[in-house]
C-alpha cells in the first residue's frame, strides 16, 4: 500500500452498478454492440461456493495486552541486554541493520510470527505476494544510505563508471507493462486519465504536471531542495512549507485545478500513498507525492519502480538477513519504565505464555506512536500528541486466480486500477516472474484503502466485518474491473490493517508536534517509525530507523 | 379445411356493436401481429442461411463452391419443408408456436454448434448437410402454416401480396445487416443465438396474444423459458466457444487439434503438405521447413566442428534437433521445451516423427519440458552452441525470453568460443523488431552476424548469430552432406541484407521497457487485420 502514485473516488464514489451504467454498458454497449453489453449484465459472480479463504490480520489478541498491562502474569524469565528494539518493522529492521554495521547486535522484541511489519508477505504454490507495501520508486541518487543497502541487497549491481548512477538489477526493476487504467470501459497505458478525456481537463492535467515539473526543480534559499525523500531533508522555506497549512483539495481548488479526471487521479494517488483523500491530507503532502520523485539510475528513469512477487517483503527479509542479534519473535512488549541503569520493559511471550522481563541500558521503540505512547504511559517527561495521528485503516485481500478475463486495451499490468473503483486497484504478483505462461493462475493483491469514514469509525467497521461479508464487497471490486471473473477466483484471503498507515493531514509534517513526538526521552528511550516522518513509505521509514539508530550511537 | 387458428378468434357471440367493434379490431391487431411474424421469420430464415454459407466457407475454404451447394441445399430443404406443410393439421397457431421453438432453436445453435463439432467429427459436412437441411426444413414449413393461418383474415390475393412483401423485405434487411452490422459486430456465433432468441420471441408472442393458446400456455411457457435461458447463457459464453474453436484460421483440413495447458495445437494437412499450428500462429509446413531449420541451425554448426554440447531452447518440434543429429560429434544435445503435450506429439504422431526423424529417440538427446528462462537461471554446464528457437516475441511474457537480462544469461552458459542463434523473426515486416534482437544481443556482450533466408510459407526470415568474438566464417567446417538448403554459397548470400532490410536503429529490449514487443506490434500490427 505504500507508495505509488494515482487516483481516486471521493467525487463522486460512484456504486458498482452506478459505474457499470455510466462507462461500461454506456460506451462499450455503443462501441461494441449488444454483444457486450448483454455479456456485463449476465449475473457476475452469483456462485461463490468455490472460493476458500478467510480472515487474516496482524495479532490483534496479543497486541491489545498493550491496554491492559496490569493483567500480566507475573514475570517468569529475566532478559539483559545493552539495546533493546521494540518493532520489527522497516525502521526496527533498518535500525538493527545499522547497528551491526557499528558492530552491536541488540535484541529485537517482535509481536507477530515474523518480522516485516506492513512490509508482510506469504506465499502459495502460485506466487509469493504481498500483504502491505509492494515496491519502492527508484531512489534519488543521493540517497546514499538507501543507495548502500540496495547495493549490499543485490538490487544495485553497481554504478556507472562515467555518471556514477546506480545499475539496477533489471529482474528487480518492474517489468513493463506497469500501469492501466480502465476508464470508459478500456484498459489505457498509464494512470493518468487520457481515453476519452476532453481536451479542457487534459490541458488541465498538463498545467498540473508542467507545476509538478517546476516543484521538482524548485529549491529554498537554504540550497534545499523543495520536496525531498526523506522528507526531512526538504527546504526550510516559509513559501513550500506553507503548503502544509491548507489541505491538498483545498490547494487545488484555489490553483483552478477542478478537472473531474485531474482530481479523480490526485486523490487516487492520495488513497494509494497516504491512506487518505486530497481534502485530508495537507498541500505539501499532496505535491511531495509527485514533486520528491527524483530517482535517478543508469539503466531506469524517476518513474521507475522497483518490486518483487512478495512485494517490500523482500526488502524486510534482506534488512533482517544484514542485521545482527536475536530477534524474539510472539512477544508483545506491554509496559516500560525506567531504572538508574537503563530501562526495564515487561513482555508478554504469547507462545509460551509467560512474562519477559527485559533488562537494557537503551531501548528503541520502532513501533507505531500510539503504541509507544501506551508503552510511555509512566514514563516521565514523554510527549503525547494533542489528537491521535491519523492512521488509515486498509483492506488487502490476495486473490489467486486461474485467469483474468481481460477487457479491450492494454494487457494485464504489473498494477491495474480502474477508474472512479472504491478500492486503488490491484498488482499482480506474477508479473515479476519470469514464466512463459502468461495465462496462467496467478495470485493478485487488491489494496482497498478504508478512507469513507474517520480513521476510528472505519476501523472499528472494519474490525466488525466478517469474511463473509468482504467477500461479495472484494469480488464486486474485481467484476468491477474483470465482467465475469469471479468463477476463475479459487481463493481469497482478507487481511484488515486496523492502523495501515499514518495520513500526513495539514499542519503534521511541519508543526512542532512531529519533531516533538521523535525527541529521545534522557538518552535512553528512542523513537523510530514512519510515523514520525508522518508517511508511510519505506525510505521514510528506514530513514528514522537510521536517525534513530545515529542518536542511540551519538549518545554513548 | 377446418382452420382452429381462424374459428377461434371470431367473435363468440354477435352481441353489441361495441362487441362486435371490439372483436374486429382485436382481429385486425393479430393480423398485423402475424405479418410482422412473417417478417421476423423471414429475417431470421435468411439469416440462418447465410451463417451456414459463411460458416461452410470459413471452415471448408472454397467460397463458392460452400456458398452454392449451401444455399441450394438449403432452398432444396425449404421446399421440403412446405411440401410437408400440408400434412400439419389441427390447432394451426399450437404448430406454429412448436416451430417457432424448434426453428429459434436449431437455428439458434446452428453456428456454435458447427464450431465446436468441427474439430471433433471425422464427417463434417454430413452434419454441415443435416443442419442445413433441417433449419431449411423447419424455415419452410413457417410461411405455408402463417399463410393458413391468415387465409381466412384476408382475401387470397392480398394474402399473397402481404405475406410475400413482407417476406422479401425481411430477406432485405437480413441480406444487409449480416455482412454490415451483425458478423462484424458480434460475430457468426452470437447472431445465429440472437437470430434464434428472436423466434422463440415470436413463439412467446403468439402465445400470449392468442386467446386460444390459454389450454397450453403453461407448458409452452417453460419450454420457451428453458430455450431462451438456453440461447441466452450461450450467448454469454460465446466469447468462450469462438476462442475454443478458432478453427476458421484453418484452410485445409485439420488432423489434429488439442489444447495443452499453454498452447493450442493444431495440425492441417493438404495433398502436399502438413502444417502445424500453435494459437493458430504457422510454426512449419513440411513444405519448406528445411529451408528453416537448415538457416537456423548450421551456420553456426559448420563453424564449430569441435562442438560437444548444444542447448535447444523452444523447438519442441524436434526439427532442430534433427539437423544437429547430423553432426556425429556432438555428445549431448538438450532440448528445453515448456509444453510436454508439443513434444510428446512430436515423440508419438507418425507423420511428424518421420518428419524430425524420430529425433527425440536419439540417445544423445536429452527432453526438458519446463520454463526457458527458469532452466537457464539454474542451469551450470557450459554449452559450444545455443540454439534459440521461441515463437515470435509477440505477448510481453514471450517479450521477457528476447531481453538482455535472458541474454546475459545465456553468454554465461556459452563455452569459450561457442556461438548463439537466435529466430529472430522476420527482417522484411518487421525490420524494427529484428534489428531489435540484433542490438539486444550487442547490449549483452555479443558480436553479432545478421542474416536472413527465405522459407516460401513464411516468408523472408531473419536470425541473428551472436558470439564472444567475430570469428566465424561461413566456410568454416565441412556442411553435412545430404543439405538441401545451405550451401556456403547461401550461407554468404544470407549475410546480405538489401535496403528495404537494412540496419535500423533500436532501442535496447529491458524487461522494464519490452521495447521489442512494441516494435513488434507496430511491425506485424498492419498484416494481421
Amino acid at each position: 500500500m505504500p507508495p505509488k502514485p494515482s487516483p481516486s473516488s471521493s467525487l463522486t464514489n460512484p456504486s458498482r452498478r452506478e459505474f457499470l451504467a455510466r462507462t461500461g454498458v454506456g460506451v462499450a454497449g455503443l462501441v461494441l454492440g449488444p454483444g457486450v453489453l448483454l455479456e456485463s449484465c449476465s449475473p457476475a459472480g452469483s456462485a461463490t461456493n468455490h472460493i476458500q479463504g478467510g480472515l487474516r490480520g496482524a495479532d490483534h489478541a496479543v497486541g491489545h495486552l498493550l491496554r491492559t498491562p496490569g493483567r500480566l502474569p507475573a514475570p517468569s524469565q529475566e532478559l539483559s541486554t545493552d539495546l533493546l528494539i521494540v518493532g520489527g518493522g522497516v525502521a526496527g529492521l533498518a535500525a538493527r541493520r545499522e547497528l551491526a554495521r557499528h558492530g552491536h547486535e541488540p535484541l529485537l522484541l517482535e509481536l507477530e510470527a515474523r518480522t516485516g511489519g506492513n512490509a508482510a508477505s506469504g506465499q502459495n504454490q502460485v506466487s509469493a505476494y504481498p500483504w502491505g507495501a509492494h515496491y519502492l520508486p527508484v531512489p534519488d541518487a543521493r540517497n546514499h544510505d538507501l543507495l548502500g543497502f540496495l547495493r549490499e541487497s543485490g538490487v544495485v549491481t553497481g554504478f556507472d563508471g562515467t555518471s556514477g548512477l546506480p545499475i539496477y538489477n533489471e529482474y528487480h526493476l518492474c517489468h513493463d507493462p506497469e500501469e492501466r487504467l480502465l476508464l470508459n470501459g478500456h484498459w489505457q497505458q498509464g494512470l493518468v486519465p487520457e481515453v476519452g478525456v476532453p481536451a479542457a481537463d487534459r490541458a488541465q492535467i498538463a498545467r498540473f504536471f508542467q507545476l509538478i515539473g517546476e516543484l521538482k526543480q524548485a529549491r529554498g534559499t537554504d540550497g534545499r531542495d523543495a520536496f525531498a525523500i526523506p522528507l526531512d531533508h526538504s527546504s526550510t522555506d516559509a513559501q513550500f512549507r506553507r503548503l502544509d497549512q491548507q489541505s491538498f483539495a483545498a490547494y487545488l481548488d484555489q490553483e483552478g485545478f477542478t478537472s473531474p479526471y485531474l482530481r479523480w487521479y490526485l486523490d487516487y494517488s492520495c488513497r494509494d500513498d497516504y491512506g487518505a483523500t486530497a481534502a485530508q491530507v495537507s498541500a505539501w503532502a499532496g505535491l511531495h507525492y509527485f514533486a520528491a520523485r527524483k530517482g535517478r539510475a543508469h539503466n531506469a528513469t524517476a518513474a521507475d519502480v522497483l518490486a518483487w512477487p512478495e512485494g517490500n517483503g523482500f526488502l524486510v527479509e534482506q534488512l533482517r538477513q544484514q542485521g545482527q542479534g536475536t530477534i524474539l519473535s510472539r512477544i508483545v512488549a506491554c509496559q516500560l519504565q525506567e531504572t538508574p541503569t537503563g530501562v526495564e520493559v515487561l513482555a508478554y511471550n504469547a507462545a509460551a505464555q509467560r512474562t519477559v522481563r527485559i533488562r537494557a541500558r537503551q531501548v528503541l521503540l520502532a513501533v507505531p506512536q500510539f503504541v509507544a505512547q501506551r508503552l510511555l504511559a509512566g514514563v516521565q517527561g514523554a510527549v503525547h500528541p494533542a489528537q491521535p495521528l491519523h492512521h488509515a485503516p486498509w483492506l488487502v485481500a490476495n486473490l489467486t486466480v486461474t485467469g483474468l478475463p481481460q477487457g479491450p486495451g492494454q494487457p494485464l499490468s504489473w498494477d491495474n486500477v480502474g477508474y472512479g473503483g472504491a478500492s486503488v486497484g490491484y498488482v499482480n504478483a506474477n508479473h515479476q516472474h519470469l514464466s512463459l505462461s502468461a495465462d496462467g493462475p496467478k495470485v493478485i493483491t487488491v489494496y482497498w484503502p478504508l478512507s469513507d469514514a474517520p480513521p476510528d469509525v472505519a476501523r472499528r467497521q472494519a474490525y466488525q466485518t466478517t469474511y463473509a461479508e468482504w467477500l461479495p464487497r472484494v469480488l464486486a471490486e474485481l467484476e468491477h474491473l474483470h465482467p465475469g471473473a469471479t468463477p476463475y477466483v479459487q481463493r481469497v484471503e482478507v487481511w484488515v490493517w486496523g492502523h495501515g498507515m499514518v495520513a500526513p493531514i495539514p499542519g503534521f509534517l511541519w508543526g512542532p508536534e512531529r519533531a516533538a513526538l521523535a525527541q529521545p526521552l534522557r538518552q535512553r528511550i528512542f523513537f523510530a517509525h514512519s510515523d514520525y516522518s508522518g508517511m508511510s513509505i519505506f525510505e521514510e521509514a528506514f530513514y528514522q530507523g537510521l536517525r534513530a539508530t545515529r542518536e542511540m550511537l551519538a549518545a554513548v | 379445411m377446418a382452420n382452429a387458428a381462424a374459428e377461434a378468434p371470431a367473435p363468440a357471440s354477435p352481441g353489441t356493436p361495441e362487441r362486435a367493434r371490439r372483436g374486429a379490431a382485436r382481429q385486425e391487431a393479430q393480423s398485423v401481429l402475424l405479418l410482422g411474424s412473417v417478417f421476423v421469420i423471414a429475417t431470421c430464415g435468411l439469416i440462418y442461411e447465410l451463417i451456414a454459407g459463411t460458416l461452410a466457407s470459413y471452415l471448408l475454404g472454397d467460397s463458392v463452391t460452400q456458398f452454392s451447394t449451401i444455399i441450394g441445399a438449403y432452398l432444396f430443404s425449404m421446399g421440403v419443408g412446405s411440401w410437408l406443410s400440408r400434412y400439419l393439421g389441427g390447432p394451426l397457431l399450437k404448430w406454429f408456436i412448436w416451430l417457432e421453438i424448434l426453428v429459434g432453436l436449431v437455428g439458434g445453435f446452428s453456428a456454435p454448434l458447427l464450431f465446436v463439432l468441427f474439430e471433433y467429427v471425422a464427417s463434417f459436412r454430413l452434419i454441415l448437410y443435416a443442419l442445413v437441411g433441417l433449419t431449411g426444413i423447419l424455415v419452410g414449413l413457417e410461411i405455408p402454416l402463417l399463410m393458413r393461418i391468415l387465409e381466412n383474415r384476408f382475401e387470397f390475393k392480398d394474402l399473397v401480396s402481404k405475406v410475400f412483401t413482407v417476406d422479401y423485405i425481411g430477406a432485405l434487411l437480413a441480406s444487409l445487416i449480416f455482412p454490415l452490422v451483425l458478423v462484424p459486430q458480434l460475430g457468426l456465433m452470437r447472431t445465429s443465438l440472437l437470430f434464434g432468441t428472436l423466434n422463440v420471441v415470436v413463439a412467446a408472442v403468439a402465445l400470449y396474444r392468442f386467446p386460444e393458446t390459454r389450454p397450453y400456455r403453461r407448458a409452452f411457457a417453460s419450454l420457451m423459458g428453458a430455450a431462451l435461458l438456453a440461447l441466452a447463457v450461450t450467448f454469454g459464453y460465446a466469447g468462450r466457444i469462438q476462442r475454443y474453436t478458432e478453427t476458421l484460421a484453418f484452410q485445409d483440413q485439420v488432423i489434429y487439434a488439442k489444447s495443452t495447458i499453454y498452447q493450442r495445437i493444431v495440425l492441417t494437412k493438404n495433398q502436399r503438405e502438413l502444417r502445424l499450428f500453435l494459437n493458430g500462429n504457422l510454426q512449419f509446413s513440411s513444405q519448406d521447413e528445411y529451408r528453416y531449420h537448415e538457416a537456423l541451425v548450421h551456420p553456426a554448426m559448420q563453424a564449430l566442428p569441435h562442438a560437444r554440447r548444444v542447448l535447444v531452447l523452444g523447438g519442441g518440434d524436434g526439427l532442430a534437433v534433427r539437423e544437429l543429429l547430423k553432426y556425429p560429434q556432438l555428445q549431448q544435445i538438450r532440448l528445453v521445451d515448456l509444453d510436454a503435450g508439443m513434444t510428446e506429439l512430436f515423440k508419438q504422431n507418425q507423420l511428424l516423427t518421420s518428419l524430425n526423424q524420430r529425433s527425440f529417440f536419439n540417445p544423445k538427446v536429452q527432453v526438458i519440458n519446463g520454463d526457458a528462462y527458469q532452466w537457464v537461471r539454474q542451469d551450470t554446464t557450459r554449452y559450444d552452441c545455443l540454439i534459440v528457437d521461441f515463437p515470435d516475441p509477440a505477448n510481453y511474457s514471450i517479450g521477457k525470453l528476447y531481453s538482455a537480462a535472458f541474454y546475459q544469461e545465456l553468454h554465461r552458459l556459452l563455452a569459450p568460443g561457442g556461438k548463439l542463434v537466435v529466430q529472430s523473426t522476420s527482417p522484411y515486416v518487421a525490420r524494427q523488431s529484428f534489428w531489435c534482437v540484433a542490438h539486444t544481443l550487442q547490449a549483452a556482450g555479443f558480436h553479432t552476424i545478421p542474416y536472413h533466408c527465405y522459407v516460401p510459407s513464411f516468408g523472408e526470415w531473419g536470425f541473428v548469430l551472436a558470439g564472444e568474438n567475430g570469428h566465424w566464417r561461413p566456410n568454416a567446417g565441412p556442411l553435412p552432406r545430404d543439405l538441401r538448403y545451405v550451401t556456403p554459397v547461401t550461407i554468404r548470400q544470407m549475410l546480405d541484407f538489401p535496403p528495404d532490410m537494412a540496419e535500423v536503429p533500436t532501442d535496447i529490449n529491458q524487461l522494464n521497457n519490452q521495447a521489442l514487443v512494441r516494435y513488434f506490434e507496430e511491425d506485424w500490427g498492419p498484416y494481421v487485420h
